[in-house]
């Protein structure tokens, strides 16, 4: 993949005087789905506003694209920024929120009303856009600042929290038209609290805490480098107590534990491979396996496992 | 999800030129002063002086009327330099007023909202944010001060002559000079406390009290330490001594004019100082 495909950081640091934003990110974020996780002042907002020029980074580079970020007449044709807060001018309706926002991009009044109402249409909300956003609720709200920032066509959207305030039917919206956008091409950057949709939805995650990246990259490849959390595999057969007896006897098994509703055994490995091939062998001698399942291979147990126990011990 | 095919194709139209985009937060700036009907109408009212000072020049230069008057010409109004500035001094008054009255809003409430970081996630800068801010302030002031002034210089000219207009070109220029010092000044004043103090009736509040207590504040100096270094705080005072220099007239405020002029753009500064800590597209919260 090119570089100019890529959202890259090099080494890049942020300290708002002696408050440390982030420390010595290195990322290369390439198209598609990638979610920011991470507690509160983890630095989320603090890598989306580095991402998008809004700050300068006190040491390190970034490009996006290839394109700098200190270069905003350049950057932002290809970036859209969706905000965490609402930020409405008073007395606006949906339509002239888009709207103004095209013409401090640059766009001439029959373009702008063009791509405001494309904009519009996209996010489902071409009834009420001659409506006052105060009267909004707070999934339009949500959806009408999705609006403006695709709107202009940007190769790389950046969004602080997009979900909060969503129903569940408007989120399932939001969340196809995120993948119809990245498998369009587009960077789609987000940051999020709710962990099984981050799962859900991305193909790469970014762990943050502290202002440092614990874990980036496909899930289940950041959990399977942890070698120092077994991994748990939930094994559903006919009988878990024999199952639980033999797959004991392997060495990388730390421990093997009947299910509560008693039809499987969740299994704590240090070689998953290894186990696999056991349960080859203990399939072929009597023991039915109705399925087998990675139980902590998702992003809130790698949460829990990387940034849980610190959050903890604060 | 590898991405193998780019189907998306971003925007690649025409763009409207780069220097004349803050233009739009000013157009917007000024249709959400004009949605305020007291503006509008201290607006309108703001005319009437000038109303009345094109009909003075009008009589001064009508025959029949001063005869009717037993009235020479130049004794119902003498247009030189204590003309203009007294005539600036009115309108300057109402300039800062309206001031006071609507510069508060127009940075708090995108501060408040958190607005910033959608203005900058543009190809828009900073200083073109307080640019485009700062033109709608412009606009309005200029239609109460320096255009009239400008419209009563074009007037009495045409009654007196294009010899009188050159005569006299140090008005014309002492009237718009003077007023963009004073625009320049009370604008970024406003904008400032608009910046720092978020409720608009506070801000404004304080823009008053900030004039007439600095002027209070620098008169007690002055009395106290038997000086006029006093005047340097004083933003009246300093406009006072500019404009009096523009106009070519002696002025009671005994300071030079050049430290006069370096004291109001100091002031200035430390407006747009305190402009650049606040409007920035990110907040730090410690």
């Amino acid at each position: 993949m090119r570089a100019n495909d890529q959202v890259i950081f090099e080494n890049v640091s942020k300290f708002y005087g002696d408050v440390l934003g982030v420390n010595r990110v290195s990322l290369s974020i390439p198209p598609g789905i990638t979610s920011l996780v991470g507690p509160n002042g983890s630095g989320k907002t603090t890598l989306m506003n580095l991402m998008t020029g809004l700050i300068r980074p006190s040491r390190g580079a970034i490009r996006v694209l290839g394109i700098r970020t200190d270069n905003p007449e350049e950057l932002f044709r290809y970036v859209g920024y969706c905000t965490q807060f609402d930020s409405f001018p008073k007395g606006f309706t949906g339509y002239q929120f888009v709207y103004s926002y095209l013409r401090l991009y640059g766009c001439a009044h029959g373009e702008a009303e063009d791509l405001t109402w494309k904009a519009i249409e996209r996010v489902g909300l071409v009834e009420p856009a001659r409506r006052k956003i105060a009267g909004y609720s707070k999934g339009m709200r949500q959806r009408i600042k999705l609006a403006q920032s695709i709107c202009h066509g940007p190769s790389v959207l950046v969004l602080d929290e997009p979900l909060n305030g969503l129903d569940p039917l408007v989120r399932a919206e939001t969340i196809a038209l995120f993948r119809v956008l990245a498998e369009d091409g587009m960077h789609v950057i987000i940051s999020s609290h709710i962990l099984h949709e981050v799962d859900q939805i991305s193909d790469q995650v970014i762990l943050l805490s502290n202002g440092y990246v614990v874990a980036e990259g496909q899930i289940r490849g950041v959990r399977s480098e942890m070698q120092d959390h077994p991994m748990q595999i939930l094994v559903r057969c006919n009988h878990p107590g024999r199952l639980a007896a033999k797959v004991f006897e392997q060495d990388s098994v730390v421990e093997a534990q009947i299910h509560k509703d008693g039809l499987g055994v969740l299994v704590k490995t240090r070689d998953p491979d290894k186990f696999y091939l056991l349960l080859n062998h203990i399939a072929q001698n009597g023991v039915t396996i109705e399925s087998v399942a990675p139980a902590d291979d998702d992003v809130n147990s790698v949460y829990e496992y990387l940034i849980g126990s610190e959050e903890a011990g604060r | 999800m590898a991405v193998y095919k780019r189907s998306y194709r971003p925007y690649t139209g025409r763009l409207t030129p780069a220097w004349s985009r803050f233009f739009v937060l000013t157009r917007y700036a000024m249709r959400g002063m004009f949605k305020s009907k007291f503006l509008t109408a201290v607006f309108v009212l703001s005319f009437f002086s000038p109303l009345i000072c094109a009909l003075l020049i009008y009589l001064n230069h009508n025959p029949a009327i001063l005869t009717m008057l037993h009235a020479r010409h130049n004794e119902v109004v003498s247009v030189d330099g204590q003309f203009f500035l007294g005539f600036l001094g009115v309108q300057g008054g109402i300039a800062f007023f309206l001031t006071a009255f609507i510069g508060p809003n127009t940075i708090a409430p995108d501060l408040a909202n958190g607005a910033l970081p959608l203005y900058f996630c543009r190809p828009f800068s900073r200083a073109e944010y307080v640019l485009g801010k700062l033109c709608s302030l412009f606009y309005l002031l200029s239609f109460i001060t320096w255009i009239p002034a400008l419209v009563l210089f074009g007037i009495e000219a045409n009654l007196s002559g294009a010899g009188w207009m050159w005569e006299h070109r140090s008005l014309a220029i002492g009237s718009l000079l003077s007023s963009w010092i004073y625009i320049l000044m009370i604008s970024f004043s406003a904008m400032a406390l608009s910046a720092w103090v978020k409720w608009r009736i506070a801000a404004g509040a304080l823009m008053l009290a900030a004039m007439f207590l600095l002027s209070g504040f620098g008169a007690a100096i002055n009395a106290v330490l038997r000086s006029n270094i006093g005047f340097y705080i004083s933003p009246g005072a300093l406009i006072t001594r500019v404009s009096s220099q523009l106009f070519g007239l002696d002025s009671p405020i005994n300071v030079s004019a050049g430290s006069a002029w370096v004291a109001l753009l100091v002031m200035c500064g430390i407006c747009l100082a305190l402009l650049a800590k606040k409007v920035r597209a990110f907040e730090v919260v410690r």
